[in-house]
C-alpha cells in the first residue's frame, strides 16, 4: 500500500522509544539473515522430502514442514533476501530515477519542468498495481522485471519531492551564487543539490521501502515475481493458501515476517522523519 | 485435414495444457428412495471456465462440462463403453467400416426452433472440420473424414478415406455436440459466447469469471437410451459458478452456498468425507495419465540408459501417494487403468531402484561431479530442461514438481524448470521440440489416445501439431497403432494397444506420474448428478431436495 | 476578477490538466504496446489464432502498416471513440469485457471505502485528543493496519470468519472483501483525520463553542470533523489507486468476478489490449474523481472560491 508519505506531511507522533528499538533490531536481524541465511540454518531451503510433508511446528521443525516436506523455517529465512533485495532495488531504482526527472523538472527550465511533471502526473493517475501488471505483461515475470514494475509506481514521489527541494534551493539564491564563483552545474547538482535533498529523501524512501516490499511481496503473491522453488515469502504464502485447513503454519509464517518487516521499517521511517523534519524546522 | 497452419497450432497446446478431467468407475449415486424431486435450483460450483463455449473450436473439457446441459450427441457412451442411441436411433457400418449410415429420430426441435434433421448432421460435421472453425479437438478425432451424405431427411452417411474405428466413442462426446445449423451460422466468436443445441437444459447467460445459468427445456423428449429417466430434466434450473480458489470452492460447498463443486482438493478430500452432509464421487479419468514426457529426439534424454534412470530413480509413487493422499493413484503405464485396452502388464514392469539408477547414469559416462553436487560428462552438468507453464497448473502440479527437482537433484540430476512468459512462447518451443521434458495428461475414452501419445505423425512440427512429446518415432510402434484403428473387434485393439504400452515403458518414452480423478463434492440433498465417459458430471437425470 | 469568473478559470486549468494526464495514459499505453517485444500485430493478437483477414483487418484498424506517427494519431482517435481494442483470449471487445466486470468491482471498493469512512470517522471522533494510552493504542493498531499486506489480511479474514466460524458466506458475500480492502484504508484515514481533528480542536471557536456548554461529543462532530474532513478529502485520488490496486488481490483470494480478476488473467495470458483498457479506464476514474473533488471543494468552502 502506498503511504502517502506527502500527504501526511505533518511531523507524525512521537513513536515510543521501545518501538523504534524493537524496529530497528528486528530490520538489523532481517538484514543480517539476508546476508547471511546460514548463521542459524542448517541445509539449503530447497531441501524436499515427502515424507517429511506437511509436518506441524516444533521439534526438528520449529515452524513446520510444508507440501514438500521443505523446513519452513529455513525457508522463511532464506526468503529475506530475496524480499528485502526487491523491496531495496525498487526503492534504489525508483530513487535514482525519480532525482533525475526531478532534477530535470526543476532545473531544465519551463517546458521540461512541464513535460517531467505531466508524465509523473499520468504515474500517478495511475493505480500502483496495475502500472506495474502493465510493466509485466510488456517485460514478462521474473525477479528483476517485478523490481523495475514497482520502480514505475514508486517514482513519481522521488520526483516530486526531489524537484521540491531543488526548486527551495534554487530560490534561496544559494545557486546563483554558486555559479557566479564559476561552479559547473554538475557540481552544483552533486555538491549542493543533492546534498540538502537527501535528508527528506531518505525519510521518504524508508517508509516507501514498506510499499515496495509489499508490492514484490504481492506480485509474487499473483505469481508474477520470483519463481519457485526460490524461497521468497509471497510465494510461500501463495502456496500456502492451498493447505490452509491443514497446515495454517505454511502461510502464517510467510505473511509474519512480511508483516512485520513492514511494520518495522514504517517505524524506523516515521521515527526518521520525526528527528529529521524537527532538525529542519 | 492433418495439416495444420503454424497459426493454427497454438491452440491444440492450450488444448494439451488445459485438456484433462474424464474418467469414470461405475456407482451411480443411490436414491434413498421414491420418485426424484422436480424443480429448484442446481448450483454447481467448478475451478475453471472456457475461454470458447462452442465445443466444436475447444479443447477444454471445462467447455464440455459447460456446454452437454445444451447439447446432444448422435450417440450415447456408458460406462463399459458400449455406444447407445441418443439423436440417432439407429446406425450401420459399411462392410469396408469406411462409412457409417444413421437413423435419425424424428421431431426433434433445437431450442431456437429449428427442426433437427439429415442436413443438421452434415452442417454440424462440416462445421467441425471446417478451416474456418479452427478446431483444437473434435477434428482431430475424426481426421479421415471426406464428408455427410443427406440420403433422405432422417438418414445421413457419414464417409471416411479409411476405416476409423474410434468414431462412434468421439461421436459420443460433448465436442461433437449437436448444434442449431442456424446458429452455426454465426461467425466463430459468436458462437463462442452462446451455443444452442437440442438438450435438456436451454443457456440463459454465459458471463466470464461468474458462470453459466441454465433453465430446462420444456418438452424435451430424446434422452439417450441409457440415462436415467426419460422426457424432461427434473430440475428448473442449474448454474455452474466459477470459484476458482480451491479452498473457498470448498468453503462453498460445506457452508451450503453451492449444492455440489467440481474438483475437491485432495488435501481436503478426507475432511470432506467426514462431513455428515457431504458427499464425495470419484471417477477415474481414462486416456492418458499425467506423465512426464522425455525428449527421445535430442538432448540427454535421447540416452535411454538416462531416461530410464530418471523414471526408476526417483520415488514418483510415494510422492504422489504423499501429496495427494491417496486421491490419486501412482500410475505405471502410459494410459489409466479406466481406458480400453489398458496393459496391466506395465504393473509390474518397472519400479523404484534409486541404485540401478545410479549405475545407469554412471554406464552412460555421467560419473563426474560438479561442485553443487550435479553428474557431469566432459564437464558438461547433466541438466533436464523443463518448459512448465504455470498460469494453467492444476492439481498443485507445481508442488509436485518441485518435489521432483529436489528428487532428481538426489540422483545428480539438474531439472531446470523455466515458466514461459506466454502460451505462445511455451508453444514455439514446444514445436521445435527445444525442451528435456514437459508434462500433461491426455484425457480420452479410448485407447486410441496412444496413438496421440506416441504414432510417429503426431511428432509436433513446424507444419503438424501432435502430442507425441516425447517426440518417439518407431516404425513397430506405429504398425500396431495403425492395426488398431483399422479393426473393430475390441479384444483385438486392446492386443495391439498393451504391445505398444509394453514397448514405451521398456523403452521409457514416458515417465508415467499419476491417475487423475474427478473428485466431485456434493450435498446429500442433491441426487443423480450422472458422468460422462470422459469422466466429467452430467445434470439431466440430477434432482435437489427442496429445503 | 469576480469570484464567478474565477470558479470557471479554475475548472478550466482543472479539466485541461486532466486532458492532459488522460492523453498522457494514452500514450503511456501505446509505448507500451510498442515496447512489448515481438510484432505488435502478434502482441494485439496473443496467443490466440485468427484467420489471415482478421489479421488484415487488425493491421489496418491499427494502421500498423502507416508510419509510427499515424499509427499513434489512429491509436488517439479510437481510444477517442470509445474503442478500446479487441481481446481474442476472451472473444470480444476489451470495453465490453471491462464492462462485464466493472461493476463488481466498483461495488466492492464503494463498500470498502464506506467502510473505512465509517471507521475512520468513528475512531478519530472518540479518540482525538484523549490520553495517551488509548491514542498510543489505536496508534499501534493503525500502524499494523497500514502494515498488513492486503493478501495475508484476506487469507486469515477468510480462513477465521468463513472457514472456521461460518459467519459469512465464502462467496457471492461482499463484507469479507471490503473489510480486507478497508483495513489500510481505515487505517490512513483514521491518522489524518486525527491530527486534523486535534489541530482543529486547539481553534479558538471550538473553544467559544465549548464555553456556550455545548457537551463534547456535539463539539467534536457538529464543529471539529467538519473542519478536519477537508484535507482528507485531497487523498481520495490516491484512495481509487490504493481500492483499485487492493480490488486485484482481493477479488483473487476470495474468488469474486470483477476489474482485478479480468486484468490478471490478461496479464497471464499477456492479452495487452485488456490490461491497457484497465489501465486507461482506471486513469480515467481517478481523472473523474478529481474533478469531483475539485467541485466538492468548492461546494463546501466558498472562500477558495476567490482564492485563485
Amino acid at each position: 500500500m502506498t503511504l502517502p508519505a506527502l500527504t501526511t506531511s505533518r511531523t507524525p507522533r512521537r513513536i515510543p522509544r521501545a518501538g523504534v528499538w524493537a524496529a530497528t533490531l528486528f530490520i538489523a536481524v532481517v538484514a543480517v539473515l539476508a546476508v547471511a541465511p546460514g548463521l542459524v540454518t542448517h541445509g539449503s531451503p530447497n531441501d524436499a522430502d515427502a515424507l517429511a510433508a506437511l509436518q506441524p511446528p516444533g521439534g526438528v521443525h520449529l515452524l513446520g514442514t510444508d507440501a514438500n516436506g521443505r523446513d519452513v523455517f529455513t525457508r522463511v529465512v532464506f526468503g529475506a533476501r530475496p524480499s528485502l533485495l526487491a523491496g531495496l532495488g525498487a526503492t534504489a531504482l525508483a530513487v535514482a530515477v525519480g532525482s533525475v526527472l526531478g532534477l530535470l523538472a526543476a532545473l531544465g527550465g519551463r517546458l521540461l519542468d512541464e513535460v517531467t511533471m505531466r508524465f509523473v502526473d499520468v504515474l500517478l493517475s495511475l493505480p500502483g498495481l496495475l502500472l506495474a501488471l502493465l510493466v509485466i505483461t510488456v517485460v514478462g515475470r521474473g525477479t528483476f522485471n517485478a523490481i523495475l514494475a514497482i520502480a514505475a509506481y514508486t517514482l513519481p514521489s522521488y520526483a516530486r519531492l526531489v524537484r521540491a527541494q531543488t526548486l527551495l534551493i534554487r530560490r534561496s539564491g544559494y545557486v546563483e551564487a554558486a555559479t557566479s564563483l564559476g561552479l559547473t552545474p554538475g557540481r552544483i547538482v552533486l555538491r549542493h543539490i543533492l546534498p540538502n535533498a537527501f535528508a527528506p529523501l531518505l525519510v521518504v524512501a524508508t517508509i516507501e521501502v514498506g510499499t515496495a516490499l509489499v508490492a514484490a511481496a504481492s506480485l509474487s503473491f499473483l505469481g508474477l515475481g520470483p519463481q519457485p522453488p526460490a524461497p521468497e515469502w509471497g510465494a510461500m504464502l501463495s502456496q500456502g493458501r492451498e493447505y490452509f485447513s491443514v497446515a495454517w503454519w505454511m502461510a502464517v509464517f510467510p505473511g509474519l515476517a512480511i508483516t512485520l518487516t513492514v511494520l518495522s521499517v514504517t517505524v524506523a521511517g516515521r521515527h526518521l522523519q520525526r528527528r529529521v523534519e524537527g532538525r529542519l524546522t | 485435414m492433418h495439416q495444420r497452419t503454424l497459426a493454427g497450432l497454438i491452440v491444440p497446446v492450450v488444448a494439451l495444457l488445459a485438456l484433462t478431467a474424464c474418467g469414470g468407475t461405475p456407482a451411480a449415486r443411490k436414491d434413498p428412495g421414491g420418485a426424484p424431486t422436480r424443480g429448484g435450483k442446481l448450483t454447481f460450483a467448478v475451478n475453471t471456465e472456457p475461454t470458447c463455449l462452442d465445443p466444436h473450436q475447444s479443447a477444454q473439457d471445462v467447455t464440455g462440462l459447460f456446454t452437454r446441459p445444451a447439447l446432444d450427441s448422435l450417440v450415447s457412451l456408458d460406462t463399459e463403453g458400449k455406444v447407445h442411441p441418443w439423436l440417432a436411433t439407429s446406425w450401420t457400418v459399411s462392410p469396408d467400416q469406411k462409412s457409417y449410415t444413421f437413423t435419425l429420430r424424428q421431431g426433434v426441435k433445437f431450442s431456437d426452433g429449428t427442426p433437427f434433421d439429415a442436413a443438421a448432421v452434415k452442417a454440424n460435421l462440416d462445421h467441425i472440420v471446417s478451416p474456418a472453425t479452427k478446431s483444437q479437438l473434435a477434428a482431430g478425432f475424426i481426421t479421415p473424414y471426406t464428408g455427410t451424405d443427406v440420403v433422405d431427411q432422417y438418414t445421413a452417411k457419414v464417409n471416411f478415406s479409411k476405416p476409423h474405428s474410434p468414431f462412434l466413442a468421439a461421436l459420443a462426446t460433448a465436442y461433437f455436440g449437436i448444434e442449431s445449423p442456424q446458429s452455426l451460422k454465426q461467425p466463430q466468436d459468436a458462437l463462442c459466447q452462446k451455443v444452442v443445441g437440442s438438450g435438456p437444459f436451454v443457456i440463459d447467460a454465459w458471463t466470464p469469471k461468474q458462470g453459466i445459468t441454465f433453465h430446462r427445456n420444456p418438452g424435451y423428449n430424446w434422452a439417450p437410451e441409457n440415462a436415467k429417466h426419460q422426457g424432461e430434466a427434473h430440475l428448473d434450473n442449474l448454474e455452474m459458478k466459477v470459484i476458482a480458489e480451491n479452498a473457498v470452492r470448498l468453503g462453498a460447498l460445506t457452508s451450503g452456498q453451492v449444492d455440489a463443486i467440481a474438483s475437491v482438493p485432495p488435501i481436503s478430500v478426507n475432511q470432506a468425507k467426514a462431513d455428515p452432509k457431504l458427499t464425495i464421487e470419484t471417477r477415474q479419468a481414462p486416456g492418458g495419465n499425467y506423465n512426464y514426457y522425455p525428449n527421445t529426439s535430442s538432448g540427454v534424454f535421447t540416452d535411454k540408459r538416462v531416461r530410464q534412470a530418471f523414471r526408476d530413480g526417483i520415488d514418483f509413487a510415494t510422492i504422489v501417494n504423499k501429496l495427494y493422499f491417496g486421491t490419486y493413484q501412482p500410475a505405471s503405464s502410459p494410459v489409466s487403468p479406466s481406458t480400453a485396452g489398458y496393459d496391466k502388464g506395465t504393473e509390474t514392469q518397472w519400479k523404484y531402484d534409486p541404485a540401478e539408477a545410479a549405475r545407469l547414469l554412471d554406464e552412460a559416462g555421467w560419473t563426474a561431479r560438479d561442485s553443487e553436487g550435479y553428474r557431469t560428462k566432459d564437464g558438461k552438468r547433466l541438466t533436464v530442461r523443463w518448459p512448465f507453464f504455470k498460469a494453467v497448473v492444476r492439481e498443485n502440479r507445481d508442488t509436485l514438481t518441485e518435489q521432483v527437482q529436489a528428487e532428481a537433484k538426489k540422483l545428480g540430476i539438474d531439472v531446470a524448470v523455466t515458466n514461459p512468459a506466454s502460451i505462445g512462447e511455451f508453444v514455439t518451443t514446444y514445436i521445435k521440440g527445444d525442451y528435456d521434458l514437459v508434462d500433461f495428461s491426455w484425457q480420452r475414452a479410448d485407447g486410441d489416445a496412444l496413438r496421440n501419445l506416441f504414432a510417429i505423425d503426431s511428432i509436433a512440427s513446424a507444419t503438424v501439431f501432435g502430442q507425441n512429446a516425447a517426440r518417439y518415432s518407431d516404425k513397430e510402434v506405429d504398425g500396431w497403432l495403425n492395426d488398431a484403428l483399422a479393426t473393430t473387434d475390441l479384444a483385438k485393439r486392446a492386443e495391439f494397444y498393451a504391445k505398444v504400452q509394453h514397448k514405451v515403458t521398456e523403452e521409457a518414452v514416458v515417465f508415467p506420474v499419476y491417475i487423475f480423478n474427478y473428485v466431485l463434492g456434493a450435498s446429500k440433498k442433491v441426487h443423480d448428478i450422472g458422468w460422462e465417459p470422459q469422466a466429467y458430471p452430467t445434470f439431466y437425470d440430477a434432482s435437489v431436495i427442496q429445503g | 476578477m469576480t469570484a464567478r469568473t474565477s470558479v470557471a478559470g479554475r475548472i478550466a486549468v482543472r479539466l485541461a490538466t486532466s486532458l492532459l494526464v488522460l492523453w498522457g495514459a494514452v500514450t503511456v499505453a501505446f509505448v507500451a504496446l510498442h515496447l512489448t517485444p515481438g510484432d505488435v500485430v502478434d502482441v494485439l493478437i496473443g496467443n490466440s489464432t485468427v484467420t489471415p483477414e482478421v489479421r488484415a483487418a487488425i493491421i489496418s484498424d491499427y494502421g500498423l502498416d502507416q508510419p509510427l506517427l499515424v499509427q499513434y494519431v489512429t491509436y488517439l482517435g479510437r481510444v477517442l471513440r470509445g474503442d478500446l481494442g479487441r481481446s481474442y483470449q476472451l472473444h470480444q471487445p476489451v470495453a465490453e469485457a471491462i464492462g462485464s466486470q466493472i461493476g463488481a468491482s466498483i461495488q466492492l471498493t464503494l463498500s470498502a471505502f464506506a467502510m473505512a469512512v465509517v471507521v475512520a470517522v468513528t475512531v478519530s471522533v472518540l479518540t482525538a485528543k484523549r490520553s495517551r494510552w488509548i491514542r498510543g493504542l489505536f496508534s499501534g493498531i493503525e500502524l499494523v493496519g497500514v502494515s498488513i499486506p492486503t493478501f495475508w489480511g484476506g487469507i486469515l479474514l477468510l480462513t477465521f470468519f468463513s472457514f472456521t466460524l461460518g459467519l459469512f458466506p465464502v462467496t457471492g458475500g461482499l463484507v469479507l472483501p471490503a473489510v480486507a480492502l478497508a483495513i489500510p484504508v481505515s487505517a490512513i484515514l483514521t491518522q489524518v483525520l486525527r491530527e486534523g481533528l486535534e489541530l482543529t480542536l486547539d481553534e479558538p471557536f471550538i473553544l467559544t463553542a465549548r464555553s456556550r456548554g455545548m457537551a463534547d461529543l456535539a463539539v467534536r462532530v457538529r464543529h471539529a470533523l467538519r473542519h478536519a474532513l477537508l484535507p482528507t478529502v485531497t487523498l481520495a485520488g490516491w484512495f481509487v489507486g490504493v481500492l483499485f490496486g487492493g480490488a486485484v488481490i482481493v477479488e483473487e483470494i476470495f474468488s469474486r468476478e470483477g476489474i482485478g480478476r479480468l486484468t490478471l488473467t490478461a496479464v497471464t495470458s499477456k492479452d495487452l489490449p485488456v490490461v491497457m483498457g484497465v489501465v486507461l479506464v482506471s486513469a480515467t476514474l481517478y481523472v473523474v474523481v478529481n474533478i469531483m473533488i475539485d467541485l466538492f471543494y468548492l461546494a463546501i468552502d466558498p472562500r477558495l472560491r476567490g482564492a485563485r
